[in-house]
């Protein structure tokens, strides 16, 4: 058996990890999910993760400062964001800080399981 | 006399001083119908978001609202201008639609003065555990929304029990009992002394005691008091931790109500909150009353079976008498254990010897009394009861997505009624190994994928069923897949006994997709080909969340979704979406005719659009008359062989520019929804002059009105009006008693897009003229327009469709206007429908078979 992707999922809304675990989960992925910053914080320093999916507005740390300490711990994970319609320009600029892609919420599950699994195939491309 | 009434004509006639172009109040009759669409679109979006497919968070739902309250705004507005001010109240009744929904979005409504203290089960709010506790609010879906048997009873609401804390000054020193409890000073049996005879030795506030005793009082029942605290029966298990009497007279009520509420801290429940970390937080006791029913046997339903042994099987657990001998494990119980698949085999049955039972106490309470012998080894449930109870515990396990126990009764008549249900507890060592549900469901043949749109996200499997009428209906099996070629509204009566749905067509802002997120049952809409290959008896696994179907069982993922730790429709935001829909999406006020067609009667968001479009169209049927008084408006005659006499007012671009005179010809309409219509209306044999036969019932009722015209006889009248724009008509026709109105925009965006078509009225009686309603919403909704009725009152709607699908429709609507303008006299009888519904389809061709469909 081939071994699964790890993706991590931080949202301070407890309602969108609650919907992606099982959503990812279900097409293959080992998903661990956060709704505090600091605790996903400290968990990057331990354990890498193939792709990280985060909210860009949250209290405590900013997804802003949060996807450059990942992209910082391990520069192949691919950083997937998700944003409030409020915050697309700012998530615009998070291209340049090197993220896979954004999604403007609310969103359909389907959405981002496309975008997961792009982001899973250019991990797979670049190992192959 | 003569010159009386030429002042008056001129009085009325002049433009009064003030008053707006008439260009510039089309304009804002425009800005007014395209705001109606937005909020339309709006709500179509909430409802949408309500099935499961979309994440969405609190600010979405707070971002809509206010969305929609400034479009309301707007046309609140809009159409006070258009109509000098006549319609002030609107202001009010915005407030008081928007007060409350903006409480709902800051959590603040359940316990203000809005809601109740004491509340019927079968009228109490849905979606608000908060108020009337989790059990409580279990039962009043299974009432009102399943419609299985339940004792009647009534909700002393927790905001009773925060007025009787207020009331007799408990809440500051239940807390300081507490801390000193958490603090060491005392242990929770000396604590929960103090604070339950505190609140033994309070008084219930008369507001609540008064309500309470007059229920209590009414009809002579006996009553169950049961606690139904917030959590309970939800995501935490306070199960046998509160208190339960059975058996109270009218009279002792209030006391075993203070019982009850005097339960939440008995030393058993402190110990239990402070170990779920919940001690902290506000505890709230809603407490129900139900009617004791006469028990000649009860027990419970586990859907699974919690020892694990058999998997494939639900267990009934039966006892004579009350049901404490089964729920708290006091004796020997019957056990039916009952195949989970169709047919639902009784596998085996295991018939105790019951020599006790708990029985009612003549004068209250409970006693146990000894079963006569004959009895001790007959089983305590026939075959068919057995079998209604399983059908019920897998509807309810199919509501509330989650493995369930169930409490019931059977009376002494042997008819069963549920007592509740709850989240069934696996033990950890029988609920199934965490599985890698990806790569077992993997291993099964995949019929469709990718196909569809989601109508409401969730797992389901069973025999597939097509239904294409209502024999079919009739024959549907519980729990099975219904495969269907259309979503017609008439489906709805079996969406409830679905495993799941998958249709053809359709759309997920329609009325079987509401339906289908009312009773949650997974739904694909727009699955091509469905029908096809999805025949009779077929089983399948549907899995709308990730548009996926298998062929056969695919047991994994059914048992993967049983285990996830909250169904989505039960997680807060969606809780508080249907709250917030059910203030916004609901419409009353359909009969533009009836009293409470008013401001005041304006009950929901979409109450207030309806009133306001009637009430702006309403303007509009009155402008010829406004037009002609305004100088400078050119209005053309159309010249046709279809003897209508229609004006024609452009605004812009809807004629060919090279037109003059007052006479218009069909070929020099450039307005594209103008010209797709009349392509309908003009059509070879539509508009047929021959005369109609009329029977005598018919004739009888032409006769007696008063201008009646010759049936089949051209009808020309003042009221054939056709405002148009490059892309835009919103067109009246009245003929002879009836009135069309069609308002429709042809856009290159899609999303601006809509018909919207009105019909009222008729020559004949009130029957005659329904009938021909229903033949219109009959093939209308064949066409998917969004189709109400009431009585002779046709409001039809499409939305967001492209051009070609739009100018389909339009021909469509002309040739209907045409096909139907003399039916009502034709209409005999109701089985007369169908055949004039076959009439109109061999002329003209359904969507079915059209591709642009």
């Amino acid at each position: 058996m081939q071994d699964k992707l790890k993706i991590m999922v931080l949202d301070d809304e407890p309602i969108v990890c609650k919907r992606l675990k099982p959503a990812l989960e279900k097409l293959g992925y080992e998903v661990d999910t956060f709704i505090r910053s600091p605790e996903a914080m400290h968990q990057i320093q331990q354990t890498s993760y193939d792709i990280v999916i985060t909210d860009l507005k949250m209290k405590e740390i900013d997804g802003m400062r949060f996807l450059e300490e990942v992209k910082k711990q391990r520069p192949q994970t691919e950083v997937i964001v998700i944003t409030g319609f409020a915050t697309l320009e700012t998530a615009k600029q998070s291209f340049r800080k090197g993220v896979f892609d954004f999604i403007a919420k609310p969103f359909k599950l389907g959405e981002i399981q496309d975008v997961v699994a792009r982001a899973a195939a250019k991990i797979k491309g670049a190992v192959a | 006399m003569f010159q009386h009434l030429r002042d008056l004509w001129k009085r009325i006639s002049k433009p009064r001083p003030g008053i707006m172009a008439f260009p510039e109040i089309f304009e804002r009759f425009q800005e007014l119908m395209q705001n109606h669409q937005r909020v339309m679109e709006l709500m179509a979006d909430l409802g949408e978001k309500s099935g499961g497919e979309y994440i969405f968070d609190r600010k979405y739902l707070a971002d809509t609202v206010e969305e929609i309250h400034t479009l309301l705004l707007h046309m609140v507005q809009g159409l006070n201008l258009i109509t000098s001010n006549r319609y002030l109240e609107l202001h009010p009744a915005l407030d008081r639609l928007f007060v409350p929904l903006e409480a709902e979005l800051r959590g603040r409504l359940s316990l203000s003065g809005e809601m109740p203290l004491i509340v019927c089960l079968s009228e109490a709010p849905l979606d608000r555990p908060e108020l009337i506790g989790g059990k409580a609010n279990n039962l009043a879906v299974i009432i009102q929304n399943l419609q299985l048997p339940v004792p009647p009873g009534f909700v002393i609401t927790t905001r009773a029990y925060r007025l009787f804390l207020e009331h007799n000054q408990l809440e500051e020193r239940i807390h300081a009992w507490l801390e000193s409890w958490v603090a060491g000073e005392q242990d929770e049996r000396q604590t929960s002394r103090q604070i339950q005879y505190s609140i033994l030795a309070g008084v219930v506030p008369q507001e609540a005691a008064t309500e309470i005793n007059r229920r209590a009082e009414k009809g002579g029942a006996y009553w169950a008091i049961r606690s139904s605290a917030y959590g309970e029966d939800g995501e935490l298990t306070f199960a046998g931790l509160h208190e339960t009497l059975l058996n109270v007279s009218p009279r002792g009520v209030i006391r075993a109500y203070k019982k009850v509420l005097a339960s939440l801290y008995s030393p058993e429940a402190l110990v239990y909150r402070q170990k779920m970390g919940i001690l902290g937080e506000e505890a709230a006791m809603a407490v129900l009353a139900q009617e004791i029913v006469p028990s000649r046997a009860s027990g419970l339903v586990h859907t699974l079976d919690i020892s694990g042994v058999e998997s494939d099987c639900l267990v009934v657990y039966a006892s004579w008498g009350l049901g404490r001998t089964a729920v708290e494990g006091r004796g020997l119980v019957d056990r039916f254990l009952v195949e989970r698949d169709y047919p639902h085999r009784i596998r085996r049955q295991e018939i105790a010897a019951k020599k006790t039972l708990v029985r009612l106490r003549t004068g209250g309470g409970e006693e146990v009394g000894a079963v006569p012998p004959e009895e001790w080894a007959a089983a305590t449930l026939s075959e068919g009861q057995v079998y209604q109870l399983v059908s019920w515990a897998l509807t309810l396990e199919r509501y509330f997505k989650r493995p369930q126990e169930i409490e019931w009764t059977a009376n002494q008549d042997g008819q069963c009624f549920v007592l509740q249900s709850r989240g069934l507890v696996l033990p950890k060592a029988v609920a199934p190994a965490k599985q890698d549900v990806y790569e077992r469901c993997a291993q099964y043949h995949v019929l469709f994928r990718d196909t569809g749109v989601v109508a409401h996200a969730g797992v389901g499997a069973g025999l597939v069923a097509q239904v294409a009428s209502d024999v079919d209906m009739d024959r549907f099996p519980e729990g099975a897949v219904l495969v269907t070629k259309y979503t017609a509204p008439w489906l709805a009566r079996i969406v409830p006994r679905a495993a799941a749905i998958i249709a053809e067509r359709g759309s997920a802002a329609g009325h079987l997709a509401t339906i289908a997120r009312e009773f949650r049952v997974p739904t694909l809409v727009g699955v091509k080909g469905a029908t096809e290959l999805l025949k009779d008896g077929l089983k399948v696994t549907v899995d709308s969340k990730d548009r996926i179907i298998y062929d056969g069982q695919v047991n994994e993922l059914l048992q993967y979704e049983l285990m996830q730790s909250l169904a989505f429709e039960d997680a807060p935001e969606f809780r508080l979406l249907r709250r917030l829909l059910r203030r916004i999406a609901p419409l009353h006020l359909i009969d533009p005719a009836a009293p409470d067609f008013s401001p005041q009667g304006c009950r929901s968001v979409h109450d207030v659009i309806r009133f306001i479009h009637e009430k702006a169209v309403e303007e509009l049927i009155d402008l010829p008359g406004l037009v002609k008084r305004f100088k400078g408006v050119h209005i053309f005659t159309l010249v046709s062989d279809v003897p209508l006499g229609l004006k024609i007012l452009d605004l812009g671009g809807g004629i060919d520019p090279a037109a003059s005179g007052s006479s218009l010809y069909p070929e020099q309409i450039r307005s594209a929804p103008m010209k797709a219509l009349w392509e309908g209306l003009s059509g070879p044999g539509v508009w047929s002059t021959e005369p109609i036969p009329v029977d005598f019932k018919g004739m009888m009722s032409s006769l007696t009105k008063a201008w009646a015209e010759t049936p089949g006889a051209a009808t020309v009248s003042g009221f054939n009006l056709a405002v148009i724009t490059e892309n835009y008509m919103n067109l009246h026709l009245r003929l002879g008693y009836h009135f069309n109105l069609v308002d429709a925009r042809i856009d290159p965006d899609p999303q601006r897009n809509h018909i919207y078509f009105r019909f009222v009225g008729g020559v004949t009686d009130m029957t005659r003229r329904s009938r021909r309603a229903q033949l219109l919403a009959n093939i209308l909704s064949q066409y998917h327009f969004k189709v109400d009725t009431k009585g002779d009152l046709v409001v039809a709607k499409v939305l967001h469709l492209p051009r070609e699908d739009q100018e389909y429709r339009l021909r469509v609507l002309g040739r209907l206007i045409g096909f139907t303008r003399q039916l009502d006299i034709q209409l005999r009888s109701d089985e007369d429908i169908p055949e004039f519904v076959d009439v109109f389809f061999e002329q003209n061709t359904p969507a079915r078979q059209s591709t642009l469909a």
